[in-house]
């Protein structure tokens, strides 16, 4: 085994071996936990930015395993896995500083930075997968190593919220075991290629293909909040402000719309999948759960709520991108695989900062907060303009190039859907901007006199780096190296040689 | 990196509003001075100054283009102006709010004139249209959240209707440059689609007819150096947002000509008629905004009957817009100065300054406005309907002059408030009144054509405005006094109806009651392991396990399962 073999297995390792020692701390070594953790999100940081220059030049990394049935365990560093690599190593380095400033002094840490630290093992697992049965080993890992973040605060709401979130994650593990097997039987072990692996396979068996092919997305669905198996979404929010922000833009959600990803593209490849006529129903789906999401984001008063279902229409940018047939509709729907996760990271832990400091969790409450918390409210205003899609925001960039995909696809109604969802956007994000910076506060928010910091550093760092990359990522979205610059790459190689 | 410059500067200056330590002298002097260097580079630089960045947005062009220097020049000079105002005259709590967003309305303002790209023209455009609620609300009183409410609904339409059309114009370029865009909106499948989406998206800020109503509501409500941007320089932006996506010129077509030239006329008169009824002296001039901006459409109509005249209709729309941007911009801020002018000598002053810049604005002989419009009659005179426009254009002018003398009336009977005339108020509004006045014999300078001055015959322009007195002082005797009342903002009355019953019946949708559309699994799941049959199924599988010779094979069959798929 070379040096370049093991890779994917040290990137891995790195976060794994750092969950099995945190379980092993003692609770009040609070110094050692914290700066392993810190050490290792760095570490893996580092080792996905040398992985990402590597791909670039042409290298390959594989991890290969037989485990027996004829199934291969494979991992391998592509161009699309390090996409989602290189977004949830650098947002958990963000988390993790958040996370210790966040619990500090609170009971069971031990407990969950070395959940926290599994659960990115498993984020990084299905990144990394080489092919569907890898992937979903690493998906049911993920199911089960949330579960005790989701449940941290042990009171009966979080018990509840817990039972919710197992109950439709495990049903829909189990339908894509069923799927993943079936297409085992069909096709027998196929490695995910960039314009699909089952077009050899395809002829004859189109029928079944398009069954399995549900089968999968229905399964999938379940993680990336498809209405209508979105309903553990808005109550897992009950979960810490860490826990929520990694779930909905890096962990769960985002392994839901990245399995997607790979089984139109790396599965079925795009020529097969629109030859089966399973795009327009995905994105026929896609386009509801963008529409259903921002409808009942609008009703919601709880602020973790109304990001909650924001969520589940912003992931559905995503499948909506790889559900349509075009480079452009796919540029977007892929960066917006990073961008989310930069605007919602940015929302959660601003309105884990109003919470944790304040103790607001309404919107009805927020009224001139943004006098009283400058820093995370500017965060959260810059996270909410982008979802808007405000230039030069993240967010902007992504609807652009979804919409000027769809409008090349002659699919003119996805071009009125993102127009709708932008007015739905503005109308559930600018009233919370309203009430921040316009009305007058309520006596307990006003303006201290004194110079203090409005939160710990270790609370106001994580928003303000997770805004400026947002506001980065799309006001040099043509700069070489940005998301837009590799999602570009990627999706030509979806297409090249046919 | 100039164009950099001058648009970042007033960013700059909003950081330096950030820090209690710089605050003070940061709104005396860095926010005034913030939109200087754009005005120097209109004034001074050279037509190939270019940049093209490719790192920035989605590849980011600047340059003066056609309409590039034009714009910088009237947007520069009304926010400097309106800036030196803004430090004197906004001075109360929340003035530090006022002025970041002073400045981000400004950045956008000023990217507009001199973005060359899709992208950065729509960064700039959305920066300086959802900056500019927090000019309008900052009184803070019901009246103005109204109004800012108002506005941001007509902003929201506006600004998605035209992403609309950026969006099916992109599909249809290479390089995402306004130099191609107004070839590819004529040569698209989607022609007509894009020119809806452009007109009423871009209308909502040129205050197009029936988009219009927020404008009589927003800017005067606005304090007064917030206003005279309004009305004299973001208006504009709707304008040329029109100048760079309307095929102008690219091809002929009756119905495009009929919807602007009939979309400006019922916008020239109906305002000018509305803002006959109106009290407040602001809200006056807004109206008479909305008129002088049906004018400018009505004049884009022509191109549509006739495009090989648009070469020469373009000059005559920019000396109208540049000429109603200064006046209007002068006209607005002398409302502030008015209130604040007591003693009778200066009342007489002040008023005679206010005149001067409403006769440019109705084209009184020697001004710009006449220049003009001169300029408008000349180019579509190759028209059979030549004559009818002529006249059609005269009648402009005589509802124009009615309405400005009515809002000096206004202006004359409302007392002073205070007097406070301070340097750093009449500066300014004394700057911007010589500029408008002395911009006929400049606008042969600027405006890129060989206008000359000594063509207008005196009378055409004189017996217009002359008309126009005439006809108001006439009609306010005969009414003595009495006069019909519409609310400002005329049809958003009939469109808050709509909006409330919409809201009403948006509470009874379906969808958005809790658990809509949505498969509740764990209802299911628990229902299904609750239920007597799988609890029976279990209970005797248990029992069957509990001897311990079938629990040792099950565990031995597995062992062997496990070990011959490691085999395979």
């Amino acid at each position: 085994m070379t040096w370049a073999d093991g890779l994917p297995i040290l990137i891995i390792a790195v976060s794994a071996l750092t969950g099995i020692v945190i379980f092993m701390l003692p609770e009040e070594w609070h110094g050692a936990r914290s700066s392993l953790n810190l050490g290792a999100a760095t570490l893996k940081l580092l080792l996905v930015l040398y992985a990402l220059t590597e791909v670039l030049a042409g290298a390959e990394f594989e991890t290969r395993v037989a485990i027996g049935l004829g199934f291969d365990f494979v991992l391998r560093v592509d161009e699309l896995s390090l996409l989602f690599l290189g977004l949830s190593s650098a947002l958990w380095l963000v988390t993790t500083i958040y996370a210790i400033g966040y619990l500090e002094g609170s009971e069971h840490r031990s407990r969950f930075f070395g959940f926290f630290s599994l659960c990115v093992t498993a984020t990084a697992g299905i990144a990394l997968a080489g092919n569907l049965i890898s992937f979903f080993i690493f998906y049911e890992l993920l199911t089960l190593v949330t579960y005790p973040l989701v449940v941290h605060r042990q009171t009966q709401a979080a018990l509840d919220a817990g039972r919710t979130y197992l109950w439709y994650t495990v049903s829909g593990g189990t339908v894509l075991f069923v799927g993943v097997v079936w297409l085992h039987v069909v096709a027998g072990s196929i490695d995910f290629v960039h314009t699909g692996g089952l077009s050899d396979v395809a002829a004859g068996r189109e029928t079944e293909l398009t069954i399995v092919f549900a089968v999968l997305i229905a399964g999938l669905g379940v993680k990336a909040a498809l209405v209508p198996l979105h309903g553990w979404l808005p109550v897992a929010m009950i979960a810490p402000a860490p826990v929520s922000a990694l779930l909905h833009a890096v962990a769960v959600v985002k392994a839901g719309a990245f399995g997607i990803v790979r089984v139109v593209y790396d599965v079925y490849g795009l020529e097969l999948a629109a030859a089966l006529g399973v795009l327009g129903p995905l994105a026929g789906i896609a386009a509801l759960t963008i529409i259903y999401g921002s409808l009942r984001a609008l009703v919601q008063d709880d602020l973790k709520k109304r990001l909650a279902y924001s969520t589940v229409s912003q992931i559905s940018y995503i499948t909506l991108g790889v559900a349509m047939f075009g480079v452009t509709a796919t540029i977007g729907g892929l960066v917006h695989l990073v961008h989310q996760g930069l605007m919602k990271i940015t929302l959660f832990l601003a309105a884990g900062n109003f919470s944790e400091c304040l103790g607001v969790h309404k919107v009805s409450e927020m009224h001139g907060i943004g006098r009283r918390m400058p820093v995370s409210m500017v965060a959260f205003t810059l996270g909410a303009l982008g979802m808007i899609g405000f230039p030069p925001l993240a967010g902007f960039i992504s609807k652009w190039y979804l919409a000027v995909g769809g409008a090349e696809a002659e699919a003119y109604w996805v071009v009125a859907v993102l127009l709708a969802s932008t007015v739905l956007n503005i109308a559930y994000f600018l009233p919370i901007l309203y009430v921040a910076w316009f009305r007058p506060a309520a006596s307990e928010l006003r303006p201290r006199a004194d110079t203090r910091l409005e939160a710990s550093g270790m609370l106001l760092a994580p928003p303000a780096i997770a805004a400026g990359a947002a506001l980065a990522a799309g006001l040099f979205a043509a700069a070489p190296g940005s998301p837009l610059d590799i999602a570009q790459h990627i999706a030509t190689l979806m297409y090249r040689e046919r | 990196m100039i164009w950099l410059a001058i648009i970042t500067a007033p960013l700059l200056a909003a950081a330096l509003l950030m820090f209690r330590a710089s605050r003070a002298w940061a709104i005396r002097f860095v926010i005034p001075l913030s939109t200087a260097p754009a005005l120097v580079v209109a004034l001074f630089a050279s037509d190939d100054l270019q940049a093209q960045l490719d790192w920035l947005l989605l590849g980011t062009h600047f340059g003066f283009g056609e309409w590039g220097r034009v714009m910088l020049l009237l947007t520069a000079l009304l926010w400097t102006t309106a800036g030196v105002y803004a430090s004197s005259y906004v001075s109360d709590a929340r003035r530090v709010r006022f002025f970041i967003f002073f400045a981000l309305s400004a950045c956008g303002n000023l990217g507009i004139a001199v973005s060359q790209d899709l992208a950065s023209f729509y960064l700039f455009f959305a920066l300086m249209t959802f900056s500019a609620y927090g000019l309008i609300v900052h009184n803070g009183d019901p009246e103005a959240y109204r109004a800012g409410r108002i506005y941001l609904v007509a902003a929201v339409f506006g600004e998605v209707l035209l992403l609309a059309a950026l969006v099916l114009l992109a599909t249809e370029m290479e390089a995402l440059v306004i130099a191609d865009a107004r070839a590819a909106a004529a040569q698209s499948s989607l022609r007509d689609v894009i020119m809806a989406c452009a007109f009423l998206g871009f209308g909502v800020k040129a205050g197009a007819a029936l988009v219009h109503f927020w404008l009589p509501l927003a800017h005067p409500v606005a304090p007064t150096p917030a206003s005279a941007v309004l009305s004299g320089a973001m208006i504009k932006a709707g304008l040329l947002g029109w100048l760079h996506f309307l095929p102008l010129g690219e091809m002929a077509h009756g119905a495009w000509a009929a919807v602007l030239l009939g979309a400006g006329g019922l916008a020239a008169f109906g305002a000018a008629a509305i803002g006959l009824a109106q009290r407040d002296a602001k809200t006056v001039l807004a109206y008479s905004s909305v008129s002088q901006m049906g004018v400018i459409t009505a004049a884009l109509g022509i191109a549509f009957i006739d495009p090989s005249a648009w070469p020469l209709i373009a000059p005559a729309v920019a000396a109208l817009a540049l000429n109603h941007a200064l006046a209007k911009g002068a006209l607005f801020l002398g409302v502030g100065i008015a209130q604040r002018a007591s003693q009778a000598f200066a009342r007489k002053a002040v008023l005679g300054a206010l005149t001067l810049a409403t006769l440019t604005i109705a084209g009184a002989p020697w001004t710009a406005g006449a220049l003009a419009k001169h300029a408008l009659k000349s180019a579509s005179s190759s028209l059979d309907s030549a004559p009818a426009l002529a006249f059609a254009l005269s009648l402009s002018s005589i509802a124009t002059a009615a309405l400005l003398v009515h809002f000096l009336a206004r202006i004359a009977r409302e007392p002073a408030e205070e007097s406070s005339l301070r340097r750093g108020l009449l500066t300014p509004w004394l700057l911007l009144t010589a500029a408008a006045a002395l911009l006929a014999p400049l606008a042969a300078w600027v405006v890129p054509s060989g206008l000359e001055i000594r063509e207008l015959h005196t009378w055409s322009a004189l017996w217009p405005v002359a008309t126009g007195a005439a006809v108001y002082a006439a009609g306010s005797y005969a009414l003595h006094g009495r006069r019909m009342q519409i609310p400002p903002g005329d049809v958003v009355v009939l469109l808050e109806g709509f909006v409330r019953r919409a809201a009403i019946l948006l509470g009874k949708v379906p969808v958005l009651r809790p658990a809509a559309w949505q498969i509740d699994l764990v209802h299911y799941m628990e229902a299904l392991a609750a239920s007597e049959a799988r609890r029976d199924f279990s209970r005797r599988a248990d029992l069957r396990f509990m001897r311990w010779s079938n629990a040792g094979l099950a565990f031995a069959c597995m062992v062997l399962v496990f070990a011959a798929t490691m085999l395979i």
